[in-house]
């Protein structure tokens, strides 16, 4: 029964941490640093519109129909991304389409890696074929991992303080 | 107050509050369905936006301004000796490229010597991939001079002098206009406002980023890639390394009972423009 009781506490101890305010400050720090990750990357591949489609082309996964609309569009969606996480509306959706982006980016080096072919994953803007010896796959997943994370927590806890979502809330 | 007065007030209260609590619940739902609409919406809207621009602000894959010269379907090569050689000698080069320097450093007497005999005809593709990369624009603007120097018919000479003084890769000393034009100086013809300014106003801009295009959607990967007849030979032909002696050899192997071309005016098309260059550049011993 007493040690119920203290399982019992440390459950509500551990639950007050996860929500409780110190938690919503810290899940603004998370939407605000995946933000920058999200401003970065777009901004990055927005500059020369042949760059960024050669970035595509060199995974050698997409149809050549495909690979200019990709190169052009993604960038727009990572800066729509950040935006949204800086302004914190539909933070957890936001969330939800950032960890399935990763996903994405992440299976994508992963193929290539495995594919044998070298490439830079062109994540914040370069990419292409790079010399065998200057690929860093497992630097580049474990990086999309880390921002997966925090991806995920804001998943798991959407409310964040500064926020239009809990402005809108109140 | 009767009992069960007391009881029928507090089931409506009840109700009421249960009532409320729906609406509360719904008036949430609610509110999620319309953030989660404009959240998709947003991103929407910025993709579709992004593509129209990108596709806008993207420079065409066929240029609107070629170098004098430049042949293939979409003009995008530099020809350089005899049109008519036996043999082709194809050369994708990125001006920054610090094997391309090593290349053009070891190999160029003996291509400019086997243009003289009429020998090879060589297709340049001069590509600018290494500022994506590293950042910069070296090799875009240095793309750019080289055309500005076909333009004014002194390709190969302008060429030499760009890859001695090569710098090392991370500098991006060629993305500097003036150092572009100084290097001009050493080219006699190309010591004019022609030069200065088409290198100045990036005036072939958009072909460079043609040619490049053009490379990213080839099967090469990496530069210098060199093809004799169409088939690599950099850095090795089958087994046999790449040297002096054994391009002159290849060429010769694969020259065997043809006639052999008759190089025009110093290997270039068009003709140079200054007489200078004639005069001062004489055929390598």
């Amino acid at each position: 029964m007493a040690s119920q009781q203290a399982e019992h506490d440390r459950v509500g101890g551990f639950r007050r941490v996860v929500d409780g305010p110190a938690a919503e400050w810290f899940g603004l720090a998370v939407r605000l640093g995946l933000a920058v990750v999200w401003g970065w990357a777009g901004l990055a591949k927005v500059s020369d519109p042949a760059e960024a489609a050669q970035a595509v082309r060199a995974y050698e996964i997409l149809p050549e129909s495909l690979v200019k609309p990709v190169g052009w569009g993604l960038p727009f969606l990572e800066l729509a991304l950040a935006v949204l996480l800086v302004i914190g509306l539909g933070t957890r959706v936001v969330a939800l389409i950032s960890a399935t982006l990763l996903l994405v980016f992440i299976a994508g080096i992963s193929s290539a890696w495995a594919r044998g072919i070298s490439i830079d994953c062109g994540c914040f803007g370069g990419g292409g074929t790079v010399d065998e010896s200057q690929t860093k796959y497992l630097q580049e997943i474990l990086r999309d991992t880390g921002f997966l994370l925090l991806s995920a927590w804001l998943i798991f806890r959407p409310r964040t303080k500064l926020s239009a979502d809990a402005w809108l809330a109140a | 107050m009767s009992d069960k007065n007391r009881e029928g007030k507090r089931s409506a209260r009840e109700r009421m509050l249960e009532e409320r609590a729906g609406q509360e619940a719904r008036a949430k739902r609610n509110k999620k369905v319309v953030v989660g609409g404009a959240v998709i919406a947003v991103i929407a809207a910025a993709v579709v936006v992004g593509v129209v621009v990108q596709n806008q602000r993207s420079k065409p894959e066929t240029p609107t301004a070629a170098p004098a010269g430049t042949i293939g379907d979409k003009n995008l090569i530099i020809p350089v000796g005899a049109d008519n050689a036996p043999s082709t000698l194809t050369v994708y080069e990125d001006p920054r490229c610090p094997a391309c320097g090593s290349f053009e450093r070891t190999f160029s007497p003996t291509v400019d010597q086997l243009e003289d005999a009429g020998k090879i005809f060589v297709n340049y593709h001069i590509v600018s991939f290494i500022d994506r990369s590293l950042g910069g624009n070296g090799s875009k603007y240095g793309a750019n001079a080289l055309g500005c120097a076909q333009n004014a018919g002194h390709f190969r000479d302008y060429h030499d002098v760009l890859y001695r003084n090569q710098p090392g890769e991370t500098e991006d000393t060629f993305g500097n206009k003036q150092t572009l034009i100084d290097l001009g100086k050493q080219v006699p013809g190309l010591d004019n406002p022609e030069f200065q300014s088409c290198v100045n106003t990036n005036t072939f801009g958009g072909w460079v980023s043609a040619v490049q295009q053009d490379f990213d959607k080839s099967s090469f990967k990496s530069t210098p890639t060199v093809l004799l007849n169409g088939q690599p030979i950099y850095p090795k032909k089958g087994d046999e390394q790449i040297s002096p002696e054994n391009l002159v050899k290849w060429v010769d192997e694969a020259n065997q009972g043809k006639q052999l071309g008759t190089p025009g005016s110093h290997g270039q098309s068009p003709a140079p423009s200054s007489t200078a260059a004639e005069t001062n550049t004489s055929p390598s011993p």
